[in-house]
């Protein structure tokens, strides 16, 4: 990693897992989503999906966020409308995903959910 | 209004229950394709798909994106934004997307159509036919992006030419043809499972993180944008995946094996992403390695197939060679391309001294022992006002379609070489991975168009390398350099066609599914092709393939095919290989004899080392 | 005051893509141009489908209708998937401002005697109706030569599965929300004699092998089922005193006069084209001749079906329609004889 934290001034350690301590503890394992680092409604969401998610670390790379979370990430459509002080359909999430890993257990009015199942 | 339905009542509502079971006429001939892979479906409601977006949402999501970018677009063209990049070199990295990225949104529009109607289930076909859209949505607005630049760089003006004829681009077209023409099922383990979910963020993220990285803002703005829809298609390929593994138990082998194939297929399609991220873009991101230890081996292997565990779903085979080749694949294939950049649609130069310090720190048990060298002597070279050139044409895998210059496992200095006869037919393969592929499905990859062959049956615009650089369509400037000679193939008779080898038959929708091979001998008249190996030599990336008569004495082949090769090499001196082999076993050549006198057969592997 | 404004000028080296400039010379094409013209790979595919061996992936025989340039075609419309979904969420927004409107009003409720069953008996079930259209559609995006084509079948596909969440959605208007009707919309078109004709029309469609004459039939009956439905009986219903019908008619009858543009643009090319023309013409006569009489036949079961529930000379209007039809293929160029063709 040293190349791109070299490159962007950014330390990256905290949004990967695998060094040696981190591997070792890898029986939860992470899920994650990567966002548009685009303008305030990006803001907002990557805001509330740090409340919302004890344990969450966020690393910036060119151009995108990257949100993981240790077992299950959660984004809750009242925390982004209290962060952007309007409504914010579940679906305008899309607006801001560039990528994810993880499962997409539950998507509805009220919050999206990201786990692995098994 | 009374009731008010949750978007989950509302979004099945409106998409489930559409359809009926037909009886004017037999619904096995409205939907003909779905049972001869062997895949069980027993209930197609059970499928899922969390996004539960309706036409009317997809509709108003899709034009608010849309419409930011092409205004990206437009300002960017209206502010000459082209001349901001970071540097002009890296427009290679989106020459080559746009050459061989591109048609492949294409191809997946084109054939989610049919997944949108020949499936059962109307929940998975309309995610289908949103998908569908979806990429055409990506063929357009990344032609639309790389339009500007059309106008100012090289290598973009004739991209679907280039797709259908140029020899580097067979590698990802035959790749999506070789999932287009599979089942429907198939089709979607390959292109949404493994393709979308398994191998995109390896495809996709480190080019538009370059994008951004290198000034590129349009770039990184399309694709950006169309990760957004990949998202979707990601989830398309795990609901899919998760599915049809729980709908019957027989499907868990067949999937197994979808699975173990197309891992490899991708992987090796991502072969020219890797040399891509260490080479291509002027200020880096992360190395190939670092990318395929977060992308792949933390987030797949540590995520997704513990997930899949439960189904008794292994990781891929041959995974570990992929990860074993981490260190290795981008040096390998940056240095053919950089060999064979006299016939391609983008520029290759070599590392500079910063570069080459960036490489070593990556890759600390690689590069400088044994990528530096060669990079060292082109250097010596074109410091004597030469260009390190190979000057032939490489022999081809042939399932993946890219030049042999993969090297045997846990032996970075030999290059691998698998061979199989099939029908009396002599194929090679880079590969235990491929040769695997091959072994499953022998009927299918026999029809593979391999452009090497093609150019020597004649087919590909004339005999020289302008003939064929002009049928490719490549036009002075958009490689950096068109000088190399000529190769020039010549013609002579048979060899008794060998007898043995494996049978087995494809499952296809009839049983009738034979084609004769596309590189069979009778192609050649009294010529055959002949592969050549110079045994532990870093500078030649891979064996040259050679078209030659059959009655062609030995020293005649030494002086007028082989020398003239090897002389790539300048510290070459002619005559002087040795330890000869043919096909495995030694030999003895005397300068009188002829190949066939010799035994030298139809795509035979002549080996040497000096 | 006047600012001078110094910018760096670089001549580009072309104007446009390489194999656009060999067809319209080197000048700026317009984005629908450059998003289609050429798109679609040509040659040296790699395998035989194992889903058809007698084929290529693509390939210009999987319909008998062919044109010497498939390029030829080019969608009046302009369409490319920008555009594309650009006015397909205008559509869905109006028709989402109308239902709204029609749903916090009640108005539905108040429609006359016969009018309220009509939507609900005969015009929801017609959601199948559009699935069944989205598949024979997706068919041609998938086999089409050439993405001109392709493309309009495309859009057409999602339209359809479009048409069929709008209809849904006036069956939630009908039951205050719900989704309750919907399971009876589908009862009656798997039973509902009325039906029966349109539904054996979509299952014939689909096992039809060539895509062009799937194509063509579907829009014979769409000529017949878009204009009864939503110019005829939106007139009888503005006449008398259905005006909720009408307020949700002229949506669909919006789409489909943007879905007839490029319909008849393409007959008309394939009608015209200098080398396959006059087999073209042929065989669409063929079409026309095998699918307008089960079209129309169809057609008028549903048109009883209306009139028994509004009296709006429903089967009167889908006589005249055929022959309207007859009449206006005849003008693309389609050896039609009307008086042949009616049911």
């Amino acid at each position: 990693m040293s190349g791109s934290r070299e490159a962007t001034g950014l330390d990256h350690d905290g949004g990967r897992a695998p060094s040696d301590g981190a591997r070792q503890a890898q029986r939860v394992r992470t899920v994650g989503v990567d966002l548009q680092e685009a303008g305030e409604d990006a803001r907002g969401v990557v805001v509330a999906v740090e409340r919302d998610n004890p344990g969450a670390t966020v690393t910036q790379l060119p151009g995108l966020v990257r949100i993981q979370v240790p077992g299950r990430l959660v984004i809750r459509r009242a925390s982004v409308e209290e962060q952007l002080g309007r409504e914010w359909e579940t679906h305008e999430f899309q607006l801001a995903i560039v990528s994810y890993h993880g499962h997409i257990a539950e998507w509805d009015e009220d919050e999206i959910v990201i786990q692995w199942d098994h | 209004m009374a009731q008010k339905l949750s978007m989950k009542q509302r979004y099945s509502a409106l998409t489930r229950d559409l359809d009926w079971t037909p009886d004017y006429v037999d619904p096995a001939r409205v939907f003909p394709y779905t049972a001869f892979e062997g895949i069980k479906v027993h209930d197609w409601s059970k499928w899922e798909d969390p996004f539960r977006l309706t036409v009317d949402a997809y509709c108003k999501y899709q034009a608010e994106k849309d419409k930011r970018l092409y205004a990206v677009l437009d300002g960017f063209a209206q502010g000459q934004g082209h001349l901001s990049l970071s540097d002009a070199r890296y427009l290679n990295s989106m020459k080559l997307f746009l050459q061989g990225v591109t048609p492949l949104e294409y191809a997946a529009h084109r054939h989610f159509a049919f997944l949108a109607r020949y499936y059962n289930g109307p929940g998975p076909r309309f995610a289908a036919l949103c998908q569908s859209i979806d990429e055409l949505r990506h063929t357009q607005t990344e032609v639309h992006t790389l339009s500007t630049y059309n106008r100012y760089y090289g290598g973009m003006h004739s991209w679907p030419t280039m797709f259908d004829r140029v020899w580097y681009l067979s590698v990802p077209k035959s790749f999506f043809d070789d999932a287009m023409s599979a089942g429907p099922f198939e089709f979607l383990i390959a292109i949404s499972f493994s393709f979308e979910y398994l191998l995109t963020n390896l495809l996709f993220v480190p080019f538009m993180s370059g994008a951004s990285f290198n000034g590129d803002l349009p770039s990184m703005t399309f694709g950006f944008s169309a990760q957004s829809d990949e998202s979707r298609h990601m989830t398309l390929g795990l609901e899919a995946i998760k599915f049809l593994l729980e709908q019957d138990e027989a499907n868990v082998p067949i999937i197994q094996e979808w699975i173990d194939k197309w891992f490899w297929r991708g992987y090796r399609l991502v072969a020219l992403v890797a040399q891509m991220i260490d080479y291509m873009l002027p200020r880096k991101v992360m190395s190939w390695k670092e990318s395929f230890e977060l992308y792949f081996e933390e987030q797949m292997l540590g995520g997704l197939f513990k997930d899949l565990e439960f189904y008794g779903i292994t990781p891929p085979r041959h995974v570990e060679h992929a990860i074993a080749e981490k260190d290795l694949l981008s040096h390998q294939v940056y240095w053919t391309l950089y060999s064979f950049s006299y016939a391609a649609a983008f520029t290759t130069t070599l590392p500079d001294p910063a570069h080459r310090a960036w490489l070593r720190e990556q890759y600390p048990d690689t590069f400088e022992r044994y990528y530096q060298p060669p990079f060292d002597r082109a250097a010596a070279i074109q410091e004597g006002g030469g260009r390190f050139f190979f000057q032939g044409l490489p022999q081809l895998c042939q399932v993946c379609q890219v030049p042999m210059l993969f090297t045997e496992p846990g032996d970075p200095t030999t290059l691998c070489q698998r061979e199989r006869v099939y029908r009396g037919e002599r194929y090679h393969f880079c590969s235990d991975g491929c040769q695997w592929i091959f072994d499953r499905e022998p009927a299918k990859y026999v029809q593979a168009w391999l452009p090497v062959h093609q150019i020597y049956q004649g087919n590909c615009g004339g005999p020289t390398v302008p003939d064929v650089l002009a049928w490719y369509g490549i036009q002075d400037g958009d490689a950096g350099s068109t000088s190399a000679r000529s190769t020039t193939p010549t013609g002579s008779a048979g060899t008794p066609k060998p007898r043995w080898g494996l049978t087995m038959p494809v499952r296809a929708i009839t049983e009738a599914y034979e084609f004769p091979s596309r590189s069979r001998a009778e192609l050649y008249g009294d010529d055959q092709l002949v592969h050549v190996l110079w045994k532990g030599n870093m500078l030649l990336a891979a064996a040259a393939t050679f078209r030659v008569p059959r009655a062609m004495p030995w020293a005649e082949f030494l002086a007028g095919v082989v020398d003239p090769w090897a002389a790539s090499d300048p510290d070459y001196r002619p005559g002087t290989g040795r330890s000869w082999t043919l096909d495995g076993r030694p030999l003895e050549p005397r300068d009188a004899d002829t190949l066939a006198d010799l035994g030298v057969g139809h795509k035979s592997l002549l080996t040497f080392d000096t | 005051m006047q600012y001078e404004l110094r910018q760096q000028v670089v001549e580009p080296r072309r104007k446009t893509f390489k194999y656009l400039a060999d067809r319209y010379g080197d000048q700026p094409v317009s984005r629908y141009v450059e998003a289609t013209v050429g798109v679609q790979p040509t040659e040296n595919f790699h395998y035989r489908p194992l889903w058809a061996p007698d084929h290529e992936l693509y390939d210009e025989t999987y319909s008998a209708l062919r044109l010497a340039d498939p390029y030829s075609f080019l969608d009046p419309r302009q369409y490319y998937y920008a555009p594309y979904v650009t006015a397909r969420a205008q559509w869905h927004d109006a028709v989402g401002r109308t239902l709204r409107y029609v749903e916090d009003r009640r108005l539905f409720d108040h429609l006359p005697a016969g009018w309220r069953e009509l939507l609900g008996g005969l015009v929801l079930p017609l959601r199948h109706y559009e699935s069944g259209a989205q598949l024979v559609c997706v068919t041609g995006a998938r086999f089409a030569y050439g993405t001109s084509i392709e493309q309009c079948l495309s859009y057409a596909a999602f339209d359809r599965i479009g048409l069929a969440q709008t209809l849904s959605r006036v069956g939630f208007a009908l039951a205050d929300g719900g989704d309750e009707l919907l399971g009876a919309a589908k009862e009656s078109w798997v039973g509902e004699p009325a039906l029966q004709g349109l539904r054996r029309l979509c299952e014939e469609l689909l096992v039809e092998p060539d895509w062009g004459a799937a194509a063509i039939g579907l829009d014979l009956a769409d000529r017949l089922l878009y204009p009864l439905l939503y110019q005829h009986l939106d007139e009888a219903a503005l006449r008398t005193g259905a005006g909720p019908y009408s307020l949700f008619a002229q949506h669909p009858a919006g789409w489909y006069a943007d879905h007839r543009r490029w319909l008849d643009a393409l007959v008309g090319t394939w009608c015209a084209d200098p080398v396959h023309g006059a087999e073209n013409r042929a065989i669409l006569a063929g079409v026309v001749a095998a699918w307008l009489p089960r079209a129309a036949a169809a057609v008028t079961d549903f048109a009883r079906g209306v009139e028994r529930l509004v009296a709006a000379e429903a089967p009167e209007a889908v006589a005249a329609l055929a022959e309207r039809a007859a009449a206006d293929l005849a003008r693309l160029g389609v050896p039609v004889e009307p008086q042949q063709v009616t049911a």
